[in-house]
């Protein structure tokens, strides 16, 4: 309908140009016609389907937002849409392909358009400020319990806010440190035991002043710009912080342990055993791999797959290995601990969270969790999980990895990545989508920012922390926050 | 049937020169409608719908099924928010610095392109605006690459080369916004180029004949002849450009995140956090608001100051 | 515009010189802007592996055309993305070349009510900040029209742009009003003297706005990003950036796709280049 207007309009507007001068309309005649060809046959092309969003009957459409989860996750969904279809026949599967960079961004306008899709792939960090618009969906009011059965606990609580829970977990990824195993045995570091028990933060201080000489770094953070938050979570658990709030959902990041932290990371910076600068994302592995780095973070056990391919790259000489680097074997490593600290290791979970648009009916959200539970267990699950080189969070899952797992990874890495997924702690129960919204907000306007200037030596830890502190007295109130 | 309405308003057009009578709308209002018709109705559809409705969720906690309104709560939020003065002021700076600069360097470069042959201008102009063509995000890649505060970022090692010390580049408060603005100025002048030249070339040579029987210098002609003449475009330079500076938070929000100690936070970028990050719709919306409302005084001032010698 | 410079007619070694440091100071600064487009062109002609991106050097460490292979390989429809960018592309030009060149001249050289209050509300449009008017745009077209996936979704809101509105408006302003009387006496219509008289003496501008505007249609991604859902209907720019993935960039051909989606900028201003150096001299009469 109003494709035709436009048309028209642009008709309308052709038409009076011909209008033209008396005499000789030809020239403008030409032009305007040259011109407006192509306006009409794009609007006359612009024929796609827009969706038949009529549903009658049974049959209903669900639609799945997701970002590219491993390389080739569009090319599986579209088989897993087929396969879905086939399962059950009255529903379709429409799946929205996406970018890192823009998911979320893409997910928020939907969503507060009211056009959310009914599916969509959420870190679980984001699931607060889609509480508080109203758009999630509290999927333990629509799935079968038995569904919910199939998740440890563990996992399902990162999807859950103040006893609400929202999505199914995908996987929970661990975040922590890697390194060049034979130049950490050089500096005298017992890789296997490390692995297999943890370190102390001073085992690790000798290790990277050991590492440190020419121009090599004993340690190096990807910290530049956005990045720096990493820094925060996953280094954190050095000094015994692991999530943003305790088990009294009191903020935790405004403690004493922040300090602590925050003189480690001045420490280790002005000692010159880890860069005074950010060191791009980009660039942490491949200083690894070009013995600029011993040990780099962040590190997820699926990099050993990345140097696997550098070291055959570098055989095969064949121009496509990365600049001026060095065959080296990679381990995954777990971060120190600090005195009186037990070690933990930072995770996120990544899942699909279900939301609420302007379609959404009772029926059409059961059919939601059909889709929900197929999607995020068994065979797909299991997919991505071995694609990630981390376990499954659900028993189907685990039940079918065995088809996916390459078979050739190094045992101490991977028992070194099942010991540390068990240490994962979820965030505390009863969070609320405020607490969770304004600690993301904290760490944007405060941490990351001042954290690049205390990397440069512009801030000391001390005022770093005081400036935590009084931000999050606003934010939290002083009841809200640890302060001690 | 538009035919012969239109005609109608040329018919008419001539009557009214004879008659001189003013009616209620003029034959000269009529034809001057009709040629802005379509461009309104565009602008109605989308640009003052969605601003009406920015300016109704500005009032509002905004959710997507049902909202609560709550007055004026979001500007009042965002005057307290010590963030909000601290992007404004660095969004103040980074426009009085890159707009100027911009400007000067993109007419300095039109006017020396000026007495090359056409093969050579063609080269030059190619060069200066080639560089827009390419994707953002290819640019930015390389741009990280540029200021990569390690020893082996281009600019770093041209320092080595140079026997000074390197630099931290966008993980210093002293540097980032010098080099958010470096990035801006040397990366996004070819359009700026081609409106000027296009603006140089309609300037006639009888001007220049005029001046030289007078004695006049290049300077002198250049700052009695070519300004007021190539004015209207300055102007037009001058508010977009200040308009898209004031928008500005790609930089940011690709390269520094806001850091160090929110040195090159931008008003968009807070914008863009607000709307798509926490999902805080009304609060997005209520800056945008006054964000508009400073980029409308500034404008307006410059139309002001400029509209005295241009004919409107 | 040439008289600008003196000739040096009496010594021509002065000119010489002169014009050999224009250019020299020219070619400097073109190269320090030209440098991130070279990097890139270089770069796409490297290894088609994820750490390939990696390497800091100019010159990748061997030259191959995989990348570009691996951008065609990536999706069947990378030859639609460049389709469907060219295709709003240009219907976004001819909307702006004629829509808001008439709306310009309207504003420059023509007397109506509320002229000035219209041109002002226009101005407003492009001073707000696009983040808070994609939510509603968002729901207007693909809520209320139901146009996702569609040209008109990617077209429609960049048919007509204050931007250029302003830039033809600016331009028009220059050419004497004695032509556009005279051109009534002649018997013309406003349209008449619009297609006749005015289009001629501007295509230097219209040049400009054509290319503007197709650059910055081109180079969208935000919007297309978000009204589109079918990868046959993705922009080149919004295909482009399924190449980042969460852990790893396939460099190579991400630079490989961004020179492809660059060589059509390329042919379009060489093409234009002609009217970019016509140098219409609108400004003669007026003074």
């Amino acid at each position: 309908m109003k494709r035709r207007l436009s048309v028209a309009l642009i008709g309308f507007v052709t038409v009076s140009m011909l209008a033209g001068c008396g005499q000789s309309a030809s020239n403008g005649t030409s032009a305007s016609s040259e011109n407006s060809e192509p306006v009409t046959s794009a609007a006359s092309t612009a024929e796609v389907a827009a969706g038949s969003s009529a549903s009658s009957g049974a049959t209903d459409t669900i639609t799945v937002m997701v970002p590219p989860v491993t390389n080739d996750y569009a090319d599986k969904m579209t088989e897993w849409a087929d396969e879905f279809h086939t399962k059950y026949p009255n529903l379709t599967l429409e799946v929205i392909n996406t970018s890192w960079d823009d998911h979320n961004t893409k997910l928020s306008t939907m969503a507060q358009a009211g056009e959310a899709p009914d599916i969509a792939e959420l870190s679980y960090s984001n699931i607060g400020t889609y509480v508080s618009n109203g758009t999630a969906v509290d999927i333990t009011k629509y799935m079968d319990a038995d569904m919910l059965k199939d998740y440890d606990q563990n996992a399902l609580d990162y999807m859950t806010l103040d006893g609400a829970t929202y999505g199914l977990p995908l996987y929970i990824t661990i975040q922590a440190l890697g390194g060049n195993k034979d130049m950490l045995e050089a500096a005298g570091v017992d890789v296997a035991k490390v692995q297999a028990d943890g370190w102390t933060y001073d085992q690790f201080l000798s290790a990277i002043k050991a590492g440190t000489k020419g121009d090599t770094f004993g340690f190096v953070f990807a910290n530049s710009g956005v990045t720096a938050s990493d820094f925060i979570n996953i280094f954190g658990a050095t000094a015994g912080i692991t999530n943003a709030f305790d088990s009294n959902l009191k903020y935790t990041y405004s403690g004493k342990k922040m300090l602590t932290l925050l003189q480690a990371i001045e420490n280790m910076t002005k000692s010159g055993y880890m860069p005074n600068y950010g060191v791009e994302a980009s660039q942490r592995m491949v200083m690894c791999e070009t013995g600029n780095a011993m040990i780099f973070g962040k590190a997820m056990p699926l990099f050993e797959n990345s140097i696997k391919k550098n070291n055959a790259a570098i055989d095969a000489s064949d121009g496509s290995a990365v600049e001026d680097s060095k065959k080296i074997t990679y381990a995954f490593l777990p971060v120190p601990t600090m005195d009186g600290v037990s070690e933990s290791c930072f995770g996120t979970v990544d899942g699909m969270v279900a939301f609420k648009n302007n379609n959404s009916t009772d029926e059409h959200l059961k059919n939601v969790m059909t889709a929900l539970y197929f999607l995020s267990s068994g065979e797909r699950a299991a997919y991505v999980d071995a694609a990630t080189c981390l376990n499954g969070v659900c028993q189907t899952s685990r039940d079918a990895i065995s088809q996916f797992e390459s078979t050739d990874r190094d045992q101490g890495n991977k028992d070194c990545a099942d010991r540390l997924i068990s240490e994962v702690s979820a965030p505390p129960t009863g969070m609320t989508a405020d607490q969770s919204a304004a600690a993301a907000q904290m760490m944007d306007e405060v941490i990351v920012p001042q954290m690049q200037a205390l990397l440069a030596g512009e801030t000391t830890a001390q005022d770093m922390y005081d400036a935590i502190v009084s931000a999050a007295k606003d934010a939290f109130g002083e009841d809200g926050c640890v302060l001690d | 049937m538009t035919q012969s309405r239109h005609m109608g308003a040329d018919n008419s057009e001539k009557q009214n020169k004879i008659t001189r009578r003013e009616p209620l709308i003029t034959k000269d209002d009529i034809s001057g409608y009709l040629f802005v018709l379509v461009a309104v109705l565009f602008f109605l559809v989308f640009t003052i719908y969605p601003l009406v409705s920015a300016v109704i969720t500005s009032l509002q906690l905004y959710k997507p099924f049902g909202s609560d309104f709550v007055g004026a709560k979001n500007y009042i939020n965002t005057f307290q928010n010590a963030l909000f003065w601290k992007s404004l002021r660095n969004t103040l700076v980074y426009t009085a610095i890159v707009v100027p600069i911009s400007i000067l360097f993109s007419f300095v470069i039109a006017l020396m392109i000026m007495p090359f042959n056409r093969k050579l201008q063609s080269v030059f102009k190619a060069a200066y605006y080639l560089p827009a063509v390419a994707s953002g995000i290819a640019l930015s890649v390389v741009w990280l690459w540029i200021y990569d505060s390690s020893p082996s970022g281009l600019f770093n090692q041209l320092l080595t080369a140079l026997h000074l010390p390197v630099q931290n580049w966008l993980g210093s408060s002293k540097t980032a916004l010098l080099s958010l603005m470096l990035m801006a100025i040397l990366s996004g002048q070819g359009q700026n180029i081609i409106i000027y030249t296009a603006a140089l070339l309609g300037i006639d040579n009888t001007y220049f004949e005029a001046s030289q029987l007078d004695g006049a210098t290049f300077l002198q002609n250049v700052r009695y002849i070519v300004f007021p003449l190539v004015r209207p475009t300055t102007l037009f330079l001058l508010v977009t450009g200040i308009i898209g500076s004031f928008q500005v938070f790609m930089n940011a929000y690709m390269m520094t995140g806001g850091g160090p100690n929110n040195n090159t936070t931008m008003i968009g970028l807070l914008i863009f956090n607000n709307a798509f990050k926490y999902n805080k719709y009304g609060l997005a919306c209520a800056q945008a608001i006054i964000l508009t409302i400073i980029i409308a005084f500034i404008s307006f001032l410059q139309f002001k100051l400029a509209g005295s010698e241009v004919e409107y | 515009m040439t008289g600008l410079y003196s000739r040096h007619a009496n010594n021509r070694k002065v000119y010489y010189i002169r014009n050999i440091i224009l250019a020299a100071l020219l070619f400097f600064m073109a190269f320090i802007c030209l440098f991130p487009l070279i990097y890139m062109i270089l770069n796409s002609f490297g290894p088609a592996v994820e750490a390939a991106g990696a390497g800091r050097s100019i010159m990748p460490a061997k030259f191959t055309l995989d990348s570009y292979k691996a951008f065609f390989a990536f999706s069947e429809f990378s030859g639609r993305w460049l389709l469907n960018s060219f295709v709003s592309s240009v219907a976004q030009v001819i909307g702006n070349v004629v829509f808001a060149s008439m709306a310009g001249y309207a504003f420059a050289k023509m007397k109506f009510r509320g002229k000035n209050l219209l041109f002002y509300l226009i101005m407003v449009g492009m001073m707000i900040p696009y983040q808070v008017t994609q939510v509603p745009l968002y729901i207007l077209m693909v809520n209320k029209f139901r146009l996702s996936n569609t040209y008109l979704a990617l077209i429609l809101p960049g048919m007509v742009t204050a931007y250029n509105i302003f830039l033809t408006k600016q331009f028009f302003t220059g050419i004497p009003t004695e032509l556009i009387e005279s051109g009534k006496l002649d018997g013309c219509s406003q349209m008449g003297v619009f297609v006749r008289i005015i289009v001629p003496l501007s295509k230097t501008v219209l040049a400009v706005l054509a290319i503007t505007t197709f650059l910055s249609s081109w180079n969208t991604f935000f919007w297309p990003f978000l009204v589109t859902s079918h990868e046959s209907m993705f922009t080149i720019q919004v295909g482009l950036k399924q190449f980042k993935f969460a852990n790893t960039t396939m460099f190579g051909p991400m630079m490989a796709g961004a020179t492809i989606s660059a060589v059509p900028m390329f042919i379009l201003f060489f093409s234009l280049q002609k009217y970019f150096l016509e140098g219409v001299t609108v400004g003669a009469v007026k003074g």
